[in-house]
């Protein structure tokens, strides 16, 4: 049971005992237990919110507040990394 | 000294110096470019002919102190399109222009021989010397030798070997403050254009220019203050943000994230090769390699999302790959690597192509059967057809559409006959709708600035909603405002949200122009540039029909979402609409 979870730009910083390939995006395989919301896995993976920049939930822009489940693809875009046409996306949320 | 506007007709060869007309004095890069093609150019002349014009612009603050606003405007009618064309680039060229008062430089009639020209400009006349000698080389060692000749203070652009072909996927290339021949008014072959009529080099020398006028400096300097702060405050535009620490690249990632990365010839819209591509890797490798990482396209720019990219020791520098870039010539292909791209980069620039519709030929010729999908050495040969002018180079240099259709290949990713952009449009519904309805061709600059809290008027921001015809719109007509100003679109980012930030865009609009406009004028200025392309593409015969995605988008589901462009005609005609 687990979440695909993919760390991008200056966050992989934040992910220690993970090699790192070069620059490309670290892959984490997450355990399920005790993950109910993106807010979930940013306090496991010891991330502030204000860290991070865009949110992707498999495909879709998403918040804190997003549920995620087995089999999900999350990625975590850095601060630095804020580059979105913002008025093409809306974060969604689930509660 | 007023402005002025260099005419050049090349039939007898003859350039001079025309007062700048009154009507005009608020007009500048898109805005005048689009103004003068649609007064001075017949919409039904054939575009490679004596009768069409080519005119560039630099923008109406650029050449001052303003921070981001060194562009400048190039228009005609498109031999890609068949409408009206602007295309844009951010370069010293422009901010020279700007500084000896040159508004436009219109180039009319055709040279009747074979031969090629370069113009030089001083403050003072415009001479013409033969450039046959240039004929048939690339742009990296012309533009060397180029500078060798007249000094490393000019500024150059020029067109290459696609655009002798008369190549419909030619740009126009501007130097870079280094003197790399990577700037490019890339869209729709506007070199195709220039070389059409015989000329192949403009060289402008600025020395003595007076510099550009400024009828209220105070509410210039006070706009240009406001301006700069929300640039270097946003955390998109501030040093060390987004577009300085990674470039416009930094896209390759999120798009991918988002499902709409486009790969192989629009197939799917997420690989997780493109990592390999990705801004970061790209930042990365140019630090380890002594390329430049940031970089400005034009000096004065404080937001510097360029670069050089080079090969290892710091050789062979091409300049800047662009996130479109990057895409087309990268996953829009199957290529995940980056030296590949940045060769493939390389032989655009040095031939004269834009990038963007290289990329979208390179995928209809690799779904062709040209090569397959993925292979960068084989890609690399084909544009060595191009160099080397043979029959089949020449169908690569006309571009996606033409090379589909010598190729019997129907997914042809083209809107008015150009080539679509990297953002899927079934995956972001919004992008597609400007795609679709701009007077340009698939475009994502058309409709990519400023947000729809300034315009007034909401448009959802989901990406799979399909109600899209109102914020297309504000975004095109506040876009097309921008590039009349000479300010690069990603002001936006923080005009968008620092209020005060673009009242020092207007600001400093109102210094140079001693006008009184507020930010409540500028949707009406943008809208009227736009009425003026579509007044031009109407009578050139465009209909409801060309404001259409081709077909497969509507049909054939895009992975991840596994979704199609279901947005309606009626939507779509909404844009423009009554
Ligand atoms: S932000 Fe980038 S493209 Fe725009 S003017 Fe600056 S360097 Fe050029």
């Amino acid at each position: 049971m687990t979440i695909l979870v993919k760390i991008f730009g200056d966050l992989r910083k934040k992910i220690k005992d993970v090699e790192s390939d070069g620059a490309l995006p670290l892959n984490l395989h997450m355990n399920t237990e005790n993950i109910e919301y993106i807010k979930d896995i940013l306090q496991k993976l010891s991330i502030e919110e204000n860290e991070t920049s865009h949110i992707f939930v498999n495909g879709v822009y998403a918040g804190f507040n997003k549920k995620v489940k087995d089999g999900d693809r999350v990625g975590f875009f850095s601060k630095n990394q804020a580059l979105l046409y913002k008025w093409y996306f809306k974060r969604e949320e689930d509660d | 000294m007023p402005k002025r506007i260099l005419r050049v007709n090349m039939n007898n060869l003859e350039a001079k110096f025309e007062d700048f007309p009154a009507d005009f004095a608020a007009l500048g890069g898109r805005a005048l470019t689009s103004t003068i093609v649609e007064k001075e150019v017949d919409p039904l002349c054939h575009p490679l002919g004596a009768n069409n014009k080519l005119v560039i612009a630099p923008g109406l603050v650029t050449g001052t102190l303003a921070p981001s606003s060194g562009r400048l405007s190039v228009g005609c009618k498109s031999p890609l399109t068949g409408g009206i064309k602007e295309a844009n680039a951010g370069t010293p060229f422009s901010q020279q222009l700007a500084k000896m008062r040159i508004a436009a430089i219109i180039l009319e009639g055709k040279h009747k021989g074979s031969e090629y020209y370069t113009l030089k400009v001083t403050m003072d006349k415009a001479e013409f010397t033969s450039a046959d000698k240039w004929v048939g080389k690339g742009l990296y060692d012309t533009y060397q030798s180029l500078f060798k000749e007249y000094g490393d203070k000019v500024g150059i652009c020029g067109v290459g070997i696609a655009a002798e072909l008369l190549g419909a996927s030619s740009g126009i290339c501007f130097n870079d403050p280094e003197g790399l021949p990577s700037r490019y008014a890339g869209r729709g072959g506007v070199g195709a254009v220039m070389a059409s009529k015989g000329l192949k080099f403009i060289v402008v020398d600025d020395t003595g220019a007076p510099g550009v006028e400024i009828l209220n400096e105070e509410a210039f300097k006070e706009g240009a203050q406001k301006l700069r702060k929300a640039l270097t405050t946003h955390d998109v535009t501030k040093p060390g943000g987004a577009l300085n620490s990674y470039g416009t690249s930094v896209l390759v990632n999120i798009i991918n994230e988002a499902g709409g990365l486009p790969q192989r010839n629009f197939s799917a819209g997420q690989d997780d090769r493109s990592e390999k591509v990705s801004g970061e890797v790209k930042a990365e490798i140019i630090k380890e390699r002594g390329g430049k990482r940031p970089h400005a396209c034009n000096p004065g720019c404080i937001i510097q999302c360029s670069e050089v990219w080079c090969k290892p020791g710091g050789k062979d520098p091409v300049g800047v790959l662009e996130y479109e870039s990057v895409w087309a010539l990268g996953p829009n292909c199957g290529i995940y690597d980056l030296d590949d791209v940045g060769e493939l980069n390389r032989a655009c620039n040095d031939l004269g192509l834009d990038t963007i519709e290289a990329g979208g030929m390179m995928g209809v010729a690799m779904e062709g059967g040209l090569a397959n999908f993925g292979d960068g050495k084989k890609a690399l040969k084909l544009l060595d057809e191009v160099k080397n002018k043979t029959p089949l180079g020449r169908i690569l240099a006309n571009g996606t559409a033409f090379t589909a259709q010598a190729m019997g290949v129907t997914r042809v990713p083209v809107v008015k006959g150009q080539s679509l952009p990297a953002y899927d449009p079934r995956a972001i519904k919004g992008i597609g709708v400007t795609y679709a309805t701009t007077p340009q061709g698939a475009d994502h600059t058309a409709g990519y600035a400023i947000a729809t809290e300034i315009m007034g008027v909401g448009g959802t921001a989901d990406p799979m909603d399909t109600s899209k015809a109102d914020l297309s719109r504000n975004l095109q007509v506040a876009t097309a405002a921008i590039d009349a100003t000479g300010y690069c679109l990603f002001i936006a980012f923080a005009v968008l949200d620092i209020p005060e930030g673009l009242e020092g865009v207007v600001d400093t609009l109102n210094g140079v122009l001693g006008a009184n406009l507020t930010v409540a004028d500028v949707p009406g200025y943008g809208q009227s540039i736009i009425d003026v392309e579509r007044k031009f593409n109407k009578a050139a015969g465009f209909t409801e029909k060309d404001d259409r995605l081709p077909e497969f988008f509507l049909k054939e589901k895009l992975a991840p979402h596994n979704t199609v462009f279901d947005v309606t005609d009626e939507e779509l005609d909404r844009v423009w609409g009554p």
